[in-house]
């Protein structure tokens, strides 16, 4: 898959969970990537596995928003 | 005709270009020329006490036929008697009174060696001093130049002890040779320098002779190392000149070189923080006449930006140099490729496709001729294309608009950091 493909298919992943009513807990930064995980009142914790560097800036502009909508 | 005169620590000048201390300002015939051509001041070479030179003394590095894209030198301070050259001070400041006139100096670090030189030039009548911390070779082995430059605490205490005898501004010039040059400048401030100076010469080799062997420059078959200047120097120069300039803990003005061959590269400089200028290498490549072409280029430039002196510069750019992670991750340029001015030479498909992203691709038009476009959503924009192009107006690097507000990673760090850490977090 190219970059751009895999990158709008991490995305999507993202919204999908900002949609469903998820937020961002929680990243951990690591060798392969992000771990960003889910938190959703009532649900069980979701992981993504973001490895794009254009996804990786998405869900940080995410995160920026959510914690100005705090 | 905008007003190009300057102020260095209340070191006047008619112009914001002055020669370096070096080669061209060896002895008041030069200098006298030098001001005749133009130049606005001159920092005269090095003064102590009188040096023995070897021979050769330079050796240029040509990149591409282009002749002298930098310079290495072995050569030392003055190797003539300190009267000589005072009475030679006196007679071109006598001739040239409303000319800049520093004299650069370098004594072993001692209190009294400084006290009596400070004193016996500033006899002379002088505009200002200049402390060369710098010189990289031969004078660095007897302890003076960048060996004392590259210390911090003895170049707070030499600058120091030339204060407490000085009534002429002092310039402390820093050597380039040392991983931060904020450190030594900070120390310089501290010493209670009027203005700092760089860069000197950068450590080099400029080659080795393929059948003999030898070093080059070579004496009688041995070399050391020397300093390096000339425009290959330029960018590391005014990188020095702009993190001394965007330092809060370094307030006092900068008279900037390295590399300067042109009215542009002096605007750089000047943008990036310097107060002035200082050449050396292109006046030794080109004559004292390349000034002309300065003066008048700097005039044009400020006369079209409606700029009315050239102080109005100083500094312009230094709030834009700042550190990484303040850069906006969100911002993006994509290489566009003009078809109609592209001679299809291929160089920007093979750049991107060998060492970028793979994102030009080679296609073919209904009349079966190739073509290039840039694939946009993988272009990283880097620049590599248009770097290696060699057509003006082939490849457009355009912005592209981000659908989110400016990010830069500190921010996105301290984001992320508050989600480990909510107590830490202004927002939550
Ligand atoms: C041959 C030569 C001799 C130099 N001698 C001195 C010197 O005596 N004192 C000094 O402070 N700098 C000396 N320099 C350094 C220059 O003043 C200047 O800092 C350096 O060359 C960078 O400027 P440029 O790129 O315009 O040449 C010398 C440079 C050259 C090339
Ligand atoms: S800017 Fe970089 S990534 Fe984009 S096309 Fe040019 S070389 Fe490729
Ligand atoms: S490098 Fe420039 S001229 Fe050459 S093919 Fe690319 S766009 Fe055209």
């Amino acid at each position: 898959m190219s970059d751009y493909k895999e990158y709008l298919s991490e995305r999507e992943q993202i919204d999908r969970m900002f949609e469903i009513g998820y937020s961002i807990e929680n990243v951990q930064e690591n060798l392969s990537g992000a771990l960003v995980m889910f938190e959703k009142i009532g649900s069980e914790t979701e992981t993504l596995h973001i490895k794009t560097a254009d996804a990786r800036k998405y869900f940080s502009n995410l995160l920026l928003q959510q914690r100005q909508n705090v | 005709m905008a007003d190009l005169r300057t102020n260095l620590a209340g070191i006047e000048s008619p112009n914001p270009f002055w020669l370096a201390s070096a080669p061209p300002t060896n002895s008041g015939y030069q200098v006298q020329r030098a001001f005749e051509a133009g130049w606005g001041g001159a920092v005269w070479k090095t003064l102590g006490d009188p040096i023995l030179n070897v021979s050769s003394r330079f050796a240029a590095v040509s990149f591409n036929g282009q002749r002298v894209a930098g310079f290495n030198n072995i050569e030392l301070i003055t190797d003539r008697p300190l009267e000589v050259n005072l009475q030679e001070i006196y007679e071109t400041k006598k001739r040239f009174p409303n000319h800049t006139v520093v004299v650069s100096l370098m004594v072993e670090p001692q209190q009294e060696k400084w006290h009596e030189i400070v004193k016996r030039v500033e006899e002379v009548g002088v505009d200002g001093l200049e402390l060369n911390f710098g010189c990289p070779h031969g004078m660095a082995e007897r302890g003076m130049g960048s060996a004392s430059g590259q210390v911090p605490e003895l170049v707070e205490k030499q600058t120091y002890w030339v204060k407490e005898a000085a009534q002429t501004p002092v310039i402390v010039k820093l050597t380039p040779n040392i991983t931060d040059i904020t450190v030594t400048a900070e120390s310089a401030a501290r010493g209670g320098a009027d203005a700092i100076s760089m860069i000197n010469t950068i450590n080099s080799l400029a080659g080795v002779d393929l059948d003999s062997w030898n070093t080059i420059p070579h004496v009688g078959g041995k070399g050391a190392h020397g300093g390096y200047c000339g425009p290959a120097v330029r960018p590391i120069a005014l990188n020095m000149v702009g993190e001394c300039a965007r330092s809060p803990r370094i307030n006092v003005p900068i008279s900037g070189m390295g590399g300067i061959s042109n009215w542009q590269n002096a605007v750089e400089f000047m943008l990036m923080g310097a107060s002035n200028v200082q050449v050396c290498t292109a006046a030794m490549h080109h004559g004292f006449r390349i000034v002309e072409d300065m003066i008048d280029g700097l005039n044009n430039y400020l006369d079209e930006k409606g700029i009315s002196s050239v102080q109005d510069i100083i500094g312009k750019s230094v709030p834009k140099y700042s550190d990484w992670g303040n850069l906006d991750l969100n911002y993006k340029i994509v290489a566009r490729i003009n078809n109609d001015v592209c001679i299809n030479c291929n160089k920007c498909h093979i750049a991107c496709e060998d060492t970028s992203h793979q994102c030009i691709d080679m296609l073919k038009d209904d009349h079966g001729n190739s073509y290039l476009e840039v694939r946009e959503e993988d272009c990283v924009g880097c620049n590599l294309c248009s770097i290696v192009c060699p057509v003006d107006g082939a490849i457009d690097m355009v912005e592209v608009g981000s659908e989110h507000p400016p990010m830069t990673w500190n921010d996105r760090q301290a984001a992320i950091g508050s989600l480990q850490n909510p107590s830490a977090d202004p927002i939550k």
